[in-house]
């Protein structure tokens, strides 16, 4: 509670319900200066606002249920950002309506310079999950922070990949900062603290209401430049951040599927009405041509997708029958039979073979027992 | 035949006692039974004594109408007939012959010299014909055991029991036979029965995995299965073969020894009465999912083998294995650690054994196409993890062996290809069988698939390649320690099929294989 601005913008919110829209609206009109709108609405009579009311209020939390929230918050080093902070990310204040509080846990939110949204189906398919953990692990290889919701599905495997990176992952929460939800993510809320941080702008025990969710939508692409949506549905989570987004004036990306899947209609949908198709991080980093000047020369060398260079050059530790293998393998995925077929080796050591490529991460298993290159 | 007055000149000459011995069957094991008859004056009645169950109570139309038709006497007197030890249940069919002979014996109208060194089994049928009984085989071992020479039996069925060479299996076709081949050692040696070849015709029914095309890693994965005596999960869409793999794998097990033989025919004979001789070949059974928990362990008032013990010494087939419901599966845990089956009732304990080794097969997902190419799945990912996690962790555990099968392409069905055949697999299959019970001798155990916890662990401390590796391994595939432990017995196995004294690495990243784990099964939700 270092920040006294943010206190008594919890308190506005709280106990006076101040609704966020209208603490935006004042706070535009004073030009964004902070101490201006705060002394707007605590000298606003309606209110019947006492400094030593505020005061009390935070020095002995009592039993209401809101009190609790602030305890909840005092106790569990909760972070507070408000907007009058140096460090609340400059894009989101530009939206049409930002959150006027945060809640943090994490410290990425605070110096994270460029961030990408990934969002796409809770129910995904294998290929979407690649895609995902594809872009996640790219975007974060660069430097660029990745933003999501932390659902199962898309989000979840393209935060998880970016965490393992430097780049780092945002998940923004539609419910209070102490609820996990879904469940099946507990690891991920605790691993993404420490490269990352989960925030909200909701207020503690808030559950996870399903109207709660297209809000967060918003806070999700106004975080970031552009948006990248992977197997969404036609009426989907996804499809409405990217129309936030674009009402915010962000790039909208979209990852294409077979023309077949269901979960690839709203993604084909995007791209019909405008929204750029891509098929590799360069896609999404020409979009950012200031960014990508400013900041991949630098990080250039640490981009960790292979190029055909560095496979070739790895190929060398293998061994005969390994290359032999690896050269038949190609990107259409191969089945056992024809890898033994074609490299005449007996099953019991084409399995071998595959297995210490698979370790060398040269070859991956699309399909059951059919595998293709890694790239 | 005999005057009319028969009765009042005879009377004196009657003996009041007679006793001659049969068998019952407790499980898969027969005892001796001793039937005794007496015959007393009093009003004429017929009394079957000594717990007989609702078969044996009506032995007695059988007998008085077979006695008859057969051109006997069925005497008008008072018959007791006790059926010693009088405490246990009997029940079946197995007394009308003993009960119809000792009514002749002791009515003096066959001789009883030879009664002494004699059992009998079978049940009549009211023309005086022997028709089949269960169990045969058993009783046939318990006649040896019990110093008897001559073991009567129904003709139908005599080859059943006829492989013990010390006991002469005589086997009648209906009650006059018998009464002839009891009146004299001479009359016998004509219905002493002479097939005694034991003829081993264990051709696998056709069966041979040189049909099954492409599929080479199944085909090896059963083959290591085999040897190690793993169970093994096939995983895979519809129409992958996962059946056709499971029928063919008794053709590359190692054929049956005599006694081993023996041992299933006892459990056959048990479960059909038809069975006319021993039985040769692995069996393998296929319960369908909707099979009841009595039929899959065994059981019943009287209890019967079930489908586990009637796949003793052979396979275990659970096609469509998530189907099964979730009782059922538990049911295995025990009788796939013990090796067999112990049912308790009220009055006795029945132990069936059931050394089987089970062949699960099941789809990847609900609708059954996850990780086929033709991308037809619509599960999430989530769903996939949902339908895993319904499988019985216990029993599961007891799958070393998760294999993913997957659907030829069209138009490979009709390419013709070498494939070996089962003959030959099943040669290498029989040798490292047999350095496995070489190198268990004089151990509990005979198989790689037994071997215990510490053992894995010593290898582990003994060298450091493989620990080194199993520690890439199992962070690459998201292993758990149970998958790392079942990866080094299976690949012991694999290095007993190579006649190798230890694992070397490459045995470890061939077994890997059949442990699912691999990129197309995220974060392994699949064999679970």
């Amino acid at each position: 509670m270092k920040n006294k601005n943010s206190v008594k913008i919890l308190y506005l919110l709280i106990e006076k319900r101040v609704r966020p829209a209208r603490f935006i609206e004042i706070y535009r009109k004073n030009s964004g200066n902070i101490n201006k709108t705060l002394n707007y609405f605590y000298q606003y009579k309606e209110l019947k606002i006492e400094s030593q009311e505020v005061k009390k209020y935070f020095s002995s939390p009592g039993n209401s249920c809101y009190k609790k929230a602030v305890s909840f918050i005092l106790e569990n080093k909760v972070g507070l950002l408000d907007i009058g902070q140096d460090s609340y990310p400059d894009i989101l204040r530009q939206i049409y309506c930002p959150p006027p509080l945060l809640f943090f846990r994490g410290d990425k939110i605070k110096s994270a310079d460029f961030c990408v949204a990934v969002v796409g189906s809770r129910k995904c398919s294998a290929y979407g999950r690649d895609a995902a953990e594809y872009i996640g692990r790219n975007l974060s290889g660069i430097g660029i922070t990745v933003v999501s919701g932390l659902a199962v599905g898309i989000d979840s495997y393209a935060q998880k990949a970016a965490l393992k990176e430097k780049g780092g992952s945002i998940g923004v929460l539609g419910c209070g900062i102490d609820i996990v939800y879904p469940p099946e993510n507990r690891d991920l809320y605790q691993n993404i603290q420490e490269n990352g941080s989960i925030i909200t702008e909701f207020l503690p025990k808030t559950p996870p209401l399903k109207s709660n969710f297209p809000v967060r939508n918003r806070i999700i692409s106004g975080l970031c430049g552009g948006v990248v949506v992977i197997e969404a549905g036609d009426r989907s989570g996804a499809i409405i951040t990217s129309e936030m987004a674009l009402k915010q004036n962000r790039e909208v990306f979209a990852v294409p599927g077979s023309i077949f899947s269901p979960m690839s209609s709203g993604c084909h949908k995007l791209i019909k009405s405008g929204a750029k198709l891509i098929t590799g991080i360069d896609d999404i980093l020409e979009e950012f041509s200031d960014y990508q000047k400013q900041t991949l020369n630098m990080s250039n060398k640490s981009r960790r997708y292979k190029t055909r260079k560095d496979v070739d050059s790895s190929s060398k530790n293998l061994t005969s029958d390994e290359s032999r293998v690896y050269e038949f393998i190609g990107c259409r995925p191969k089945s056992i039979e024809e890898i033994v077929k074609y490299s005449g080796l007996e099953v019991s050591s084409t399995l071998r073979v595959l297995t210490s490529l698979e370790i060398k991460r040269l070859i991956k298993e699309d399909f059951f027992n059919k595998y293709s290159r890694l790239f | 035949m005999y005057p009319i007055d028969y009765m009042c000149i005879c009377i004196y000459n009657w003996i009041m006692f007679f006793k001659l011995d049969s068998f019952t069957l407790i499980g898969i094991d027969a005892i001796k039974v001793s039937v005794e008859i007496h015959i007393s004056r009093g009003l004429p009645d017929f009394i079957i004594v000594g717990l007989p169950g609702k078969a044996v109570s009506e032995s007695r139309q059988r007998v008085r109408s077979a006695i008859i038709n057969s051109g006997f006497d069925f005497p008008v007197k008072k018959i007791i007939v006790n059926l010693s030890p009088a405490d246990i249940k009997k029940d079946g069919s197995f007394y009308d012959l003993p009960i119809a002979l000792s009514i002749l014996a002791v009515s003096g109208q066959i001789g009883h010299s030879l009664f002494k060194d004699s059992c009998f089994i079978g049940e009549l049928s009211l023309d005086g014909n022997i028709n089949p009984v269960k169990g045969l085989i058993s009783m046939a071992e318990e006649t040896l055991a019990i110093g008897k020479k001559f073991f009567f039996v129904p003709f139908r069925i005599a080859r059943q029991a006829s492989f013990i060479p010390e006991i002469n299996i005589i086997a009648c076709k209906n009650l006059t036979e018998t009464a002839e081949a009891l009146s004299g050692e001479k009359q016998m040696i004509k219905f002493i029965y002479k097939n005694k070849g034991i003829s081993n015709d264990a051709s696998p029914g056709g069966q041979d995995f040189k049909d099954v095309k492409g599929q080479l890693k199944a085909k090896r994965a059963l083959e290591i299965a085999v040897s190690g005596r793993h169970n093994i999960m096939l995983i895979g869409p519809p129409g992958s073969g996962k059946t056709m793999l499971a029928q063919r794998t008794v053709s590359i097990m190692p054929v049956l020894s005599l006694e081993e033989c023996v041992e299933v025919t006892k459990i056959y004979s048990l479960y059909e009465k038809y069975v006319s001789h021993l039985i040769w070949q692995r069996p393998f059974r296929n319960p369908h999912h909707t099979v009841s928990r009595m039929g899959l362990v065994g059981g019943g008032v009287n209890p019967r083998p079930g489908e586990i013990s009637l796949a003793h010494k052979g396979i275990l087939f659970l096609d469509e294995f998530s189907q099964f419901s979730k009782n059922l599966i538990e049911d295995l845990r025990q009788p796939l650690e013990n090796k067999k089956v112990v049912i308790t009732r009220n009055h006795m304990s029945y132990s069936f054994p059931c050394n089987f080794m089970l062949i699960a097969a099941v789809n990847p997902c609900y609708c059954g196409y996850f990780g086929d190419e033709s991308g037809k799945c619509i599960c999430s990912l989530r769903e996939v993890k949902k339908f895993w996690k319904k499988m019985s962790g216990p029993v599961m555990d007891r799958i070393d062996m998760r294999v993913t099968v997957s659907r030829l392409p069209e138009g490979d069905f009709i390419k013709m290809e070498y494939a070996e055949n089962s003959d030959s697999i099943r040669n290498r299959v029989k040798r490292s069988i047999d350095i496995q019970s070489e190198r268990f001798k004089g151990k509990d155990i005979n198989y790689n698939s037994e071997i215990k916890i510490d053992t894995v662990n010593k290898w582990m401390k003994d060298s450091q390649k493989i620990r080194e590796l199993i520690y890439t391994i199992s962070k690459k595939y998201n292993l758990t320690a149970r998958g790392t432990v079942s990866i080094l017995k299976v690949s012991r196995t694999i290095a007993d099929l190579e006649e190798s004294r230890f694992i070397k690495e490459n045995h470890i990243t061939e077994a890997v294989h059949y442990r699912v784990g691999s990129s197309c099964n995220p974060e392994g939700i699949i064999g679970i």
